[in-house]
Order: C-alpha cells, then structure tokens, then sequence
C-alpha cells in the first residue's frame, strides 16, 4: 500500500492538494470575497455605483437606527442562550445520568425536532401562544385569567420564548457530551472522600462540564443571532431585530451592497464569540 | 429548433402576405403567439378561438414579470405577438417601442365592458399620445377584509385601520412600498407613487402611529390566515385581495371586503401587443374574444380575480381603484419601512 501510493505521487500528489485547497477556496474563500467586495459598493436612488467605498460601514454608525437594533439584537440572544442553557442543562444531566439504552433513546426523542421544518415548529409556537391559542384557552379554562394575556406573543418576549424552545436541542447536545466525558471514577472518588451529592455535583461535575456550557452559549448565540423569521413570525410590531433589517436589504430594497455590509459587521460580532467558545475548548483539552 | 422553423415559416409567411391578402387566406396558416400569465389564456378558450377564427394559437405562461421583459425584449418583440402585463412595468415596454397601438374598431367588445374601464382614457397607463397600447384584462384590488362581528357598521375609511378601539386587532402587510402608498391615500396625498419629502416624513409619521393597532405584520395569505384564527383580529390589509378574502371564506370566517373611500391601491393587467406581431388583425381578434362578457365571467371564477367586463368581488361600481405605479424611490422608501419598524 505505501508503495503503490508512493510511485503514483506524481499524479495524487498534485490532484489531493488542488482538491484539499481548491473546493474551500472556490466554495467558501471566493464567494465571501465577492460578499466583500460587494458590501462597498453602493446603490444610491435605486441604481448601482460600482466603486469602492466605505459608504455602506459609515451608514451602520452614522444612522441612528442600526447601533440600537445590533444592541437589543445582541441582548437577546444573550437572554436565549442563557435561557437554553438554563433549561437545557437539567435535561443534559438526566440523560447523561440515564444508562444503558433508554439513554440513547431519549436523547434521539431530544434531538426529533431537529428534523422538522422549521417554519411549521414556529406556526405551533404561534398556535400555542396566540390570543386564542392552546396557553390562552387553558388558562382561561382554569380561571386563572378573565381575558386572553398578549404578554407573550407578538412581542420581543415571543421571540425569545420562540428562540429559546427552537434552540434548546443545540444546548442539550455539547453539554450532554461534556457530562458525559467525566470519568464515573472521579465521581466515586467524591462520594468515597465523603462529598454530599451537592458537593460532588459543585465542585466536580459544574466545573467540567463547563466547556460543554460555554459550547452551547456560543451555538445557540450564533444561530439565533443570524435568525431572520423568528422575529418576522412571533415578533409582532416591535419584535425587530438586525436579522430582519439585513433581510430587507435583499428583498424589497434591493440594496444588496448595504445588506452585505451589514452581515459583515454582524460577522465582526459573531467571530469573537467563537473564538472565545473556541477558547474554552483548546485550555480543557491542555489541561 | 422547432421555434426556428416557425420562425422562418413566419417569416416566410409575411413576405407572403400581400399575396395571401388577396386571394383566399388559407386557415391553417394562421398562427397567434401569445404570452400570459397561468389563468388567462385557459385551454378551452384557447380551443374555441381556434375554431371561431380558424388560426392556431400557442400560448406560453410566464411565472415573473422578469420573465415577460426577458422574452420580449430579447426577442426585441419578434417572438411573440400579444403578452399580458401589468400597467405599471407596460410603461418600460411603450418606451422601448415594444408595443404597437390597438386599433378600437377591431375591438367591438371593448364597448361593453364596465364603465371603469371603456373609456381608456381614464385608465391610467394604458394610452400614450392619443393611442391606446393595453386592454384592461384582469385586477383585484387591495383592500380592507373586516370581521363582520366585530366591525359593525362595516367600514368605509382607511382611517378605520387608525381607531383606537381596534388596538392591537390589525394585520398589517410588510412592505414599505405599498404602505407608504396607502398611507399616502389616506392622508389624501394626489399621487401616492411620487411622494415629495415633505410627505414621506407625514407618510412615516402615520405608519408609526398605525403600529400601536397592529398586532403584526404578514407576509404571505396563509401567514395572515393563520394569525386570524389563533388571535382577536378585527381588520386586515389586504394585500392579496380576493385571493386571501377567498381562503378566508373557506376557513368559515365571518369577513367582509371592502375599498375605502380614499381609494384603494390595485394592479391591473392588461393585453398588449408587441412590435413584431405578424397579424394584427388576428391579435385584436383575440383580445376581442377574451373580453367578451362569457370568458371574462368565467376568468373572474377560476381565479377569482376581478375582470374588466362583468362585476365581481374586488371592487363596486362606485368603488375609486388607484392603479399602482412604479415609485419614486423603493430603496427609500424601504428603509423608511426599517425606521418605522425600529421606532418605540
């Protein structure tokens, strides 16, 4: 085997680094470059200035709308992640618990939504809480409200409630896996040293299945930042977010450059963020 | 390659002509190229103009306005002899000399159509210098879909979408471009397409005060039917007229569909002849037989547009339509929108 591979290195040598280099840098290097290239050039009155400029960066911090919007975007998606993990963490750590088959089986039944679409898992989101949907209904069923409550839909609440149930299987995975990873020895040794399970789960399983959180921040940060139809569906008349504002750049106003300078500035604020999960994950393993 | 045969056939055929227009025409020589939108050129009517004038037709459908400009000024108007296009984008094709003017006599039918449309002056975009280049065809209308059991009496003003008492019960549409458009009527601006700065910031003003009444904005009919079932809605825009008024009545919803006073916003298409039409008279044949009283009732059933001959559910005789027109500006005016939607 190494042999043949050795005497045909002429040919594979040149076709595994062409294939190696090539595809990234045709699929995902030039087409950013062309998304870059676009964000400076500018449409004014509804025609394209093919120059470049900075025109569309400086709109982003001269206009007063974006900064605040990029903001409250930002706060959000914190407020999603934090809340996924909140509610993912304890699911994790059932599973993580589980043995044998019934483990792998629930976490199948964790992940099933993954498989649907995502528009008809926001119209049940939309059916349950709507003013007359199923939360309505059967709190006005048990008496507990005189009228349908619209606190929690077509608001910036909904879209974090959305956001967060959408989400909460990217939470549960890395965390899952993180609990996982800690050897049961570790856990033996705490009770045997005399550890309350408070304890054991305090100073052992928290703090290394940190990196597992900090994964799961990042994911669910990233993907419900990019979301554009959550906001548009559950959001309402003030449930609007960047997502929304880089998307109607492409469609009625047609003014892609702009749309693209915007999404490289909302690539600005995702990278750090995952640089930092990134982070996390590298300073475990040395350790 | 068969287009190319036809073509040259065609071609040879119109050098023919002076001599065929003398003596007998054969009827199978006879060919109408026709391109339509799904619903305008159906099969049986096709069958039966066929029959009536003895010509083939071969009709194409188009999905996007897009498509109708590609085929028809890449073919600088030779591929095809009639299209149907909305009065808004028909203003492009008059401009690049693409159209050739009707000649009414040849059009008994269009005497009979309903007052709105019969004297095509007064409908804008169809005339340019005295000739007419478009024949009303098909419209709806964007109105106001009401709850009948909530909206009592039924409305007769946009400014309806404003009350107070309707907070939080309004489905808005999302798109700036129309909503300025309407706001702009109810505000009793003239032209609505072409709003000076003055107005746009008025129009901006009034949208943000319709936010507070709206519970959301909807893209698509099936968005905003939904949104209707699982909430207290009272009013809709509506967009997409009797399409979305029709769904509605489907889904046992108690609603009515009215057009403002103010007037409500509405696209018209219209038939028009391309510079390269081979037989002129067989054209004007055709758009003669499509707006006659039968197909005309019959277009308005199977897809439930209005028509331009029989009365139906997009508007009332009284009713005062706006065509829409290409605007001023739709970068502006949809960043605007974004403002809008960013205000508290």
């Amino acid at each position: 085997m190494l042999l043949t591979s050795q005497k045909r290195r002429g040919a594979s040598g040149l076709l595994l680094p062409l294939i190696a280099y090539g595809l990234p840098l045709f699929f995902i290097v030039a087409p950013f470059a062309g998304f870059l290239l676009y964000s400076s050039f500018r449409v004014e009155a509804g025609v394209m200035h093919y120059d470049l400029t900075l025109f569309n960066y400086r709109r982003f911090f001269v206009d007063a709308i974006f900064i605040p919007v990029m903001l409250k975007t930002c706060l959000l998606c914190l407020g999603v992640a934090l809340l996924t993990v909140l509610f993912g963490y304890p699911v994790a750590f059932l599973l993580a618990s589980l043995r044998g088959r019934l483990r792998y089986a629930l976490l199948i039944l964790v992940l099933v939504p993954l498989l649907m679409s995502y528009v008809i898992k926001i119209y049940a989101i939309r059916n349950i809480l709507g003013g007359n949907g199923l939360l309505n209904k059967a709190l006005l069923w048990l008496g507990l409200i005189d009228e349908p409550l619209k606190f929690f839909v077509f608001n910036l609440n909904a879209v974090l409630l959305a956001l967060t149930v959408l989400l909460i299987p990217f939470a549960v995975l890395p965390i899952f896996l993180s609990l996982e990873r800690i050897p049961r020895n570790l856990l033996e040794a705490s009770v045997d040293l005399g550890a309350s399970r408070l304890q054991t789960f305090a100073r052992i399983i928290l703090p290394m299945s940190l990196p597992g959180v900090i994964s799961a921040l990042t994911f669910v940060f990233v993907l419900a930042i990019g979301d554009f139809l959550t906001p548009q569906m559950v959001g309402g008349q003030s449930g609007f977010t960047f997502g929304r504002i880089i998307y109607s750049q492409f469609g009625t106003a047609f003014n892609w450059p702009f749309g693209a300078a915007l999404s490289a500035i909302l690539a600005l604020v995702v990278i750090p963020v995952i640089a930092l999960g990134a982070s996390f994950d590298r300073s475990r393993s040395r350790a | 390659m068969p287009t190319k045969l036809t073509r040259r056939v065609m071609l040879g055929l119109a050098l023919a002509a002076p001599m065929l227009l003398a003596g007998t025409v054969q009827s199978d020589a006879k060919e109408l190229r026709v391109l339509a939108w799904q619903g305008y050129a159906d099969d049986d009517w096709v069958k039966e103009f066929e029959t009536e004038s003895g010509a083939t037709v071969k009709v194409v459908f188009i999905g996007t306005d897009d498509e109708i400009w590609a085929k028809i000024k890449g073919s600088e108007g030779q591929d095809f002899d009639l299209f149907a296009v909305n009065t808004a984008q028909l203003q492009r094709y008059i401009d690049a000399g693409l159209t050739t003017a009707y000649d009414l006599d040849k059009l008994p039918n269009q005497k009979e159509v309903l007052e709105r449309f019969r004297d095509l002056s007064k409908v804008e975009g169809v005339m340019r210098d005295g000739k007419v280049y478009a024949i009303p065809y098909a419209f709806d209308s964007i109105g106001i879909i009401y709850d009948k059991d909530k909206v009592n009496p039924p409305p007769d003003t946009m400014d309806v979408l404003w009350d107070s008492k309707y907070q939080g019960k309004v489905l808005a549409y999302d798109n700036g471009e129309h909503n300025f458009s309407f706001t702009a009527l109810t505000l009793g601006i003239a032209d609505p397409f072409h709003l000076s700065a003055d107005d746009m910031v008025k129009v901006k003003d009034k949208l943000i005060a319709l936010k507070a009444n709206v519970l959301s904005f909807y893209t698509t009919p099936d968005e905003a039917l939904q949104l209707y079932k699982d909430n207290d809605v009272a009013l809709i825009w509506a967009n997409y007229g009797q399409q979305q008024v029709k769904a509605m009545l489907d889904a046992g919803a108690n609603i009515g569909y009215v057009n403002a006073k103010e007037g409500a916003l509405a696209w018209l298409d219209t038939w028009a002849m391309t510079s390269g039409v081979q037989d002129k008279d067989l054209a004007e044949a055709w758009v003669n037989f499509v707006i006659q009283k039968k197909i005309s009732q019959q277009l308005s059933e199977r897809t439930g547009f209005g028509n331009s001959a029989v009365e139906t559910g997009s508007a009332g005789a009284g009713d005062k339509l706006v065509w829409l027109q290409f605007v001023e500006d739709p970068t502006k005016r949809s960043d605007l929108w974004n403002e809008i939607k960013t205000a508290p």
